[in-house]
């Protein structure tokens, strides 16, 4: 019997195996325990497909991957602080701290899409500390590549400087812990913000376009500033001359920002050091100390994000506007038959064409333009385009041309940054997939829409990336030129049959407001890139047999010859892809719809 | 049944070990309004996937306007109109934007579609929030939209999956008349929803699912002289509402009792 105040006699209506406590108290701890055996239990439940098998084995190889990289990262920093410290160069230190600094940030851009979180939002339901949420959400924050490739990396100073100054082993740890620390509290506080920006639509749009913007100012700011460079390079004794007069017309701003960086964090926890060397450790203690308080402020506002999140904002939806009941529409039954301008003043026209074909581009066009991750990956070719010329104009020797291959290498570039958009073309469709299905709109349409889309973006991408690198390392030859083109023409349909069958076989949702925390498929990213490199390879063969041939103009007649045969298969795959999206359909709707 | 709007024979999906729909048979007449019921996991949105080809049964046929339909059968699904359960919503474009897309998509021209998008959004009470992306609706303006979409091609055959869930008392009321309107107009509707006011308001004609089989079919008059028959003499007078047939039908025997063991409830 329950009396009305909701107790028993007996106390048996309350749970009462647990006192509340605090952040470690033993409820707190019984939800730690059971959000780390749900965790595990869903990657057991993971395991039971042979797609989450596929899964594992591609996170397998990518951890190897990552390990391998944090190795190198870890031990070029070891190595490099251990030659500073032998031989007392502490005034570079810094740079050491900034480069990690630098990378642990942006690592989680970088890879983005091979990332897999876990939504504590769940958690809100339940009787959880807020201090245990702001936990959890740091805990599992350890598992990112990018924590684990710094904290890698931190080890790698570690040893280089105990090695170098085994006095100063303690303090080295200290130091690196406290910094590890705060980087870890940026990270997360960084994306936390950002999420909940792209979360609002003018935000968003407005992001993506300063992104865009930035992008494009980047890539034509350098040949401007390189064009003196370029022109002078034959003569090396300027160009010392001009490094000198650049150095003093600088020092006073290099020593300005020098100052500066002191009293950020990567310059306390490198200047900490340096006192404990000179045996100030007082004053090394302070810079640690304020390194912790620029830590306490960041996890400060880390703490702001997630209060909102903890108090209920739903990270799915954004916070509406008041709606306005002026003017409000009609409520009587039966539908008018009005005109249609105002629908035209809501919905500009993009497009003349009205049937599906230009339905599904003039739909992706728009779902486009407000996905920054989607915008992210075009731009990014462009971003590693810059990279990799500049890589070409430095290590040319002087007085030589620049490496005669660099356009087909910028362009190969220009296409790994569209991996996600080819190989996963329906992933951001989420519950739209379904209309798919439903309308008379066969699959074949959908996908001939979307790659003429991608494959038109793409050009545009690569004409920009070509002529950008043309404007930095000067036209190349003409028959490079052709055989490029010719290249790109045997790779893009390749690229597109295989991204089509990766897109119905192996999908996986796009979380359109986030650049990180993606739900990707680890096996769509590493199979994908395994053709990327087939087709690269393939390419390259050529390429090496024309120039050891020194007959360069014989790889156009032989690629246009595997083009043949790449747009026959594509075709082939287009006229299956109904028969490949209905044999599916349940686990891509499934897997499309699945809220991530 | 000669010329029916949607026939099925022995309709059956199994998943793995667990038979989700079988063996159902039924058949709905042009102009009819269609009440398809049963408890939570019975196999409504199973049978209504399989309906609508988001779902290949493991047996049996669907026959929709009299021809067989199966998930390639593009000039049949112009006909149909279907508010799935997912609903079907492209969350990063306007409900303007959405709209247009369906109805291209359904091959319409771009100025009915036009025409039809502002008429339909305006109806739904949504043309104020044209400058919202459909992810930031709410839900039931979600579910106001996805009806929307199924109707802007004018199917001749509607299937709703629970289209009132999370829609307000107002937009209810326009939303039965515009489907009694429909009806009016030839139009078949196939509706499941667990409201069974709307049903018993709406519905000439109910099926009732329960574990995967179909355990009633027919008029509501049909079902409610079949409870009636088997109930003591001076209960039979008393007109029994779709609750109550309903109730009887599935079998909620028990689960009163039940509840007044959990006396830990406060």
């Amino acid at each position: 019997m329950v009396d009305l105040a909701g107790t028993r006699p007996d106390g048996a209506g309350q749970p009462q195996a647990f006192e509340i406590g605090g952040v470690f108290g033993s409820l707190a701890r019984a939800q730690y325990g059971a959000m780390f055996t749900l965790r595990w239990e869903m990657f057991r439940s993971g395991l039971r497909s042979i797609h989450g098998i596929l899964d594992l084995g591609a996170t397998g190889i990518a951890w190897m991957i990552y390990a391998f990289l944090g190795l190198l990262l870890g031990a070029g920093l070891g190595i490099a602080s251990y030659y500073l410290v032998s031989e007392a160069q502490w005034r570079y230190l810094p740079i050491l701290f900034w480069v990690l600094c630098f990378l642990w940030q942006m690592i989680p851009v970088m890879l983005a899409s091979y990332q897999e979180q876990f939504d504590l939002g769940i958690l809100l339901r339940f009787p959880v500390h807020f201090e245990s949420y702001y936990l959890l959400y740091l805990v599992f924050g350890l598992l990112d590549v990018s924590t684990v490739l710094g904290a890698v990396s931190c080890l790698g100073i570690w040893i280089g400087v105990a090695v170098a100054n085994p006095g100063l082993l303690l303090w080295t740890t200290l130091a690196l812990a406290v910094f590890a620390a705060f980087n870890v509290l940026l990270v997360r506080a960084i994306f936390a913000w950002i999420e909940r920006w792209l979360r609002q639509r003018k935000t968003r749009e407005i992001l993506g376009a300063v992104f865009m913007v930035a992008l494009l100012s980047l890539q034509l700011m350098n040949p401007a500033i390189y064009q003196k460079r370029h022109a002078g390079r034959s003569h090396s004794q300027q160009q010392a001359e001009q490094f000198e007069a650049a150095k003093e017309r600088y020092k006073p701003y290099l020593k300005q920002a020098n100052a500066v960086q002191k009293w950020l964090p990567p310059g306390l926890a490198a200047q900490s050091l340096r006192e404990a060397v000179e045996q100030q450790p007082a004053a090394g203690l302070g810079l640690l100390g304020v390194l912790c308080l620029y830590g306490v402020l960041v996890g400060g506002v880390l703490a702001i994000r997630l209060k909102s999140e903890f108090r209920g904002e739903s990270l799915s939806v954004a916070p509406g506007r008041s709606k306005s009941v002026a003017g409000s529409s009609k409520t009587s039954a039966g539908l008018s038959l009005s005109g249609g301008e105002s629908l035209e003043r809501g919905g500009a026209r993009m497009l003349a064409g009205s049937g599906p074909i230009a339905a599904v581009i003039e739909k992706d066009v728009r779902a486009l333009m407000r996905t920054l991750p989607l915008l992210y990956a075009i731009g990014a070719p462009l971003l590693l385009v810059l990279v990799f010329s500049s890589v070409f104009l430095k290590n040319g020797p002087v007085q030589t041309p620049v490496f005669p291959l660099a356009l087909p290498i910028c362009m190969v570039y220009a296409q790994l940054g569209f991996t996600q958009i080819f190989f996963n073309n329906l992933g951001a469709e989420g519950a739209g997939i379904q209309l798919y299905f439903l309308s008379p709109t066969p699959i074949r349409t959908v996908l001939l829409a979307k790659n003429l889309l991608h494959a038109t973006l793409f050009a545009v991408v690569a004409i920009v990336a070509a002529v950008l690198a043309a404007l930095r390392l000067g036209i190349p030859d003409g028959a490079v030129i052709a055989a490029t083109g010719a290249w790109l023409v045997f790779s893009l349909p390749c690229n597109l049959a295989a991204g089509n069958i990766f897109s119905l076989k192996m999908p996986y949702r796009v979380n359109p407001g986030r650049i990180s925390r993606q739900r990707g498929s680890q096996a769509n990213a590493l199979l994908s890139l395994l053709v990327q490199l087939g087709v690269l390879a393939a390419g390259a063969s050529v390429f090496a047999l024309c120039w050891f041939l020194e007959r360069m103009w014989l790889a156009v007649p032989i690629f246009l010859l595997l083009a043949v045969g790449a747009v026959y298969v594509w075709r082939r795959v287009l006229d299956n892809s109904d028969a490949i999206a209905y044999e599916r359909r349940d686990a891509l709707m499934a897997t499309l719809m699945k809220e991530s | 049944m000669e010329n029916a709007a949607i026939q099925t024979h022995g309709l059956t999906r199994r998943f793995g070990a667990l038979t989700a729909v079988e063996d159902v048979t039924l058949s709905v007449a042009p102009g009819q309004f269609f009440g398809f019921l049963g408890p939570n996991g019975a196999g409504k949105s199973t049978t209504i996937k399989m309906l609508t080809g988001l779902l290949e049964p493991s047996a049996g046929t669907v026959e929709i306007l009299g021809r067989p339909f199966g998930a390639t059968a593009l000039d049949l699904k112009r006909q149909i109109g279907v508010v799935p359960e997912g609903m079907a919503l492209l969350g990063r474009l306007t409900a303007t934007e959405y709209l247009h897309f369906v109805g291209r998509m359904y091959g319409l021209d771009r100025q009915t579609t036009n025409q039809r998008t502002q008429e339909l959004l305006e109806f739904m009470q949504l043309a104020d929030e044209n400058k919202k992306l459909v992810t930031d609706f709410s839900h039931g303006m979600q579910k106001k939209l996805a009806l929307a979409a199924a109707v802007i091609h004018g199917p001749k055959v509607l299937f709703l999956d629970e289209p009132f869930e999370g829609v307000d008392a107002i937009a209810a009321g326009m939303l039965k008349t515009m489907l009694t309107g429909m009806i009016n107009r030839g139009a078949t509707i196939f509706l499941t929803t667990h409201v069974l006011e709307i049903v018993e308001r709406l519905c000439s004609h109910v099926a009732i699912i329960s574990h995967g089989r179909l355990v009633a079919n027919g008029s509501l008059e049909e079902l409610r002289a079949g409870v009636a028959s088997t109930l003591p003499g001076a209960e039979q007078e008393q007109r029994l509402t779709l609750e109550e047939i309903f109730l009887a039908i599935v079998g909620a025997g028990g689960q009163q009792e039940q509840a007044q063991e959990l006396t830990w409830l406060t």
